[in-house]
């Protein structure tokens, strides 16, 4: 089966410095692919370069039949990528129905956007009881689960998502993994960067692991846990 | 006691004008997080463009004057988003400023070359309707200036709070990266916040024109200034900050002409700037860290 994203040889520089150096992988329809890696291996370059934030310079990005390399974020949301950022990137000055809003800027339809949002609020309930609030009034685990509708409401077939627990307490970042193993259950295609490695295999079929710009392991998560060195590294010496 | 009350009064009326202007500063520089230093003098030029009408048509009538200023204002904040912004790199900062002053200096040299730098008359409205309250007078021509610019500033916070493309304009000023990630244009927000701040500013510089009853080249450099003020006495990026601090420098300077006359006041509105610098350098109304 054609994957739904295929990256190929993507090279993505900062002025002279190449953060990645050639980086493939493909995400299967339907899947939960997780990225792990070290900070400054390229994860959220990588992240950015396929939502069109940062244009990459050698390499190709393709979603189903269609090249989508370099081109401009817009066309990239309406191509169906959407992507939950690093730091969720709320609007903290706008309220949470406002950010919902904004997440659906491309697509017309009112009443339709209208009941999308009141789907959400069923799967996120904190979001509706603090749906007339200021964003940046919100808990860190409240801003993750908006960060997340909002990037449902472009109704996306691919959904990024740069490390969503980052900074959150163990018990927000379980109810997180629970929204992240419903979404998938529903049939959203997820590409998942996560440094925890062991919540990561409770969800994920598919493992890359980055390492300077480069994929340095692909394979199962019954490969990744059989991996003596990638054991070491991220799940601890400790076998469980 | 009621001169003082006068004074404040028509200067509160008139200080509607700095409000517009110091919206027009603070929008852009929310939006975009850079000043536009020609706005003020691109306001005034459209205020003269709107004069162009009476070329074409002599004795049109005042209102036909204004639309054409208030049209004439879109366009131009148009080419200067063109201009300074939009083929210039942003990641400099130094650049898109050096290339607004070097507008504001374009379009000064254009007015005086234009007009071989004499004043023109500006059509007024309602100059000779005058509403009294014993010897306490309110100008019909200051209302005016003063109603238009509230009915501008009421259209502008609908079209921010209540559109989608305000929506737009919000999510860009408060955080660009998401804005993007959610499919919104930054550069088509960016050209609309400069025609949004064009077509304030042509109002505005008709607004002048009729209440001071000409137009001098000589208006965009004190007006550059007043509109800066208040932009830094509103707080950068605030635009209630804007209005409270153009209402406030209008009524204030005007209190200090009538006590100091007109070359003095000015003084003392830098030292009101100075005296904001030093004990509040936020302004009135700083905004708090939208940007995370």
């Amino acid at each position: 089966m054609a994957p739904l994203l295929e990256v190929r040889d993507l090279v993505t520089a900062y002025g002279k410095i190449e953060a990645l150096r050639g980086v493939s992988l493909a995400v299967q329809e339907g899947s939960i692919t997780c990225l792990l890696g070290p900070n400054g291996a390229g994860k959220t370059t990588l992240m950015f370069s396929i939502a069109g934030i940062l244009r990459p310079r050698r390499g190709s990005i393709r979603l189903g039949a269609r090249d989508i390399t370099g081109r401009a974020p817009h066309v990239i949301v309406a191509a169906g990528i959407a992507l939950v950022p690093e730091n969720r990137l709320v609007f903290a000055n706008m309220s949470v129905l406002e950010n919902l809003r904004a997440g659906a800027y491309q697509r017309r339809g009112g009443a339709e956007i209208e009941s999308d949002i009141e789907r959400l609020m069923l799967r996120f309930p904190r979001l509706r009881e603090r749906a007339a609030q200021n964003a940046g009034t919100l808990s860190g685990g409240e801003q993750q689960m908006l960060a997340v509708a909002r990037a449902l409401m472009s109704r996306p077939r691919l959904l990024l998502m740069d490390e969503p627990s980052l900074g959150l307490a163990p018990l927000v970042v379980e109810e997180i993994f629970r929204i992240i193993a419903e979404l998938h259950r529903d049939g959203t295609t997820i590409l998942l960067v996560e440094q925890n490695a062991h919540l990561a295999l409770q969800v994920a079929q598919h493992f890359y692991l980055i390492e300077q710009g480069k994929v340095s392991f692909s394979g199962s998560p019954g490969a990744l846990a059989e991996d003596e060195v990638i054991r070491r590294a991220y799940l601890g010496s400790a076998a469980r | 006691m009621l001169d003082i009350l006068q004074a404040v009064s028509d200067g509160v009326l008139f200080g509607a004008t700095y409000a517009l202007i110091g919206i027009g500063f603070t929008l852009v520089f929310g939006v975009m997080h850079k000043l536009n230093l020609s706005y003020a003098a691109a306001s005034v030029g459209s205020a003269y463009a709107g004069l162009l009408v009476l070329e074409v048509m002599a004795g049109a009538p005042a209102w036909l004057v204004f639309l054409c200023a208030f049209a004439a204002g879109g366009a131009l904040g148009y080419a200067v988003y063109l201009t300074c912004f939009h083929f210039i790199p942003l990641r400099s900062p130094l650049a898109t400023l050096m290339a607004t002053v070097g507008m504001l200096l374009l379009i000064d040299e254009v007015i005086v070359h234009a007009t071989n730098g004499m004043p023109q008359a500006y059509p007024a409205i309602f100059d000779d309707v005058m509403l009294r309250a014993g010897a306490f007078t309110l100008r019909g021509d200051l209302l005016l200036v003063f109603g238009v610019a509230v009915l501008c500033m009421i259209a502008l916070m609908v079209l921010l709070y209540r559109t989608r493309l305000g929506l737009a304009t919000r999510a860009v000023s408060q955080q660009s990266v998401a804005a993007q990630l959610c499919g919104i244009r930054v550069g088509q927000v960016n050209a609309m916040t400069f025609v949004i701040t064009g077509l304030l500013g042509g109002i505005a510089g008709a607004l002048i024109g009729a209440s001071v009853g000409a137009l001098s080249p000589l208006l965009t450099t004190p007006l550059t200034v007043k509109g800066l003020i208040v932009t830094v006495i509103g707080g950068l990026g605030s635009i209630p900050g804007a209005i409270v601090a153009g209402l406030l420098v209008g009524g204030f300077e005007n209190v200090l002409q009538h006590f100091r006359g007109v070359t003095e006041r000015d003084l003392y509105v830098m030292l009101l700037l100075f005296a904001f610098l030093v004990f509040r350098p936020d302004g009135l109304f700083a905004t708090k860290g939208g940007r995370d």
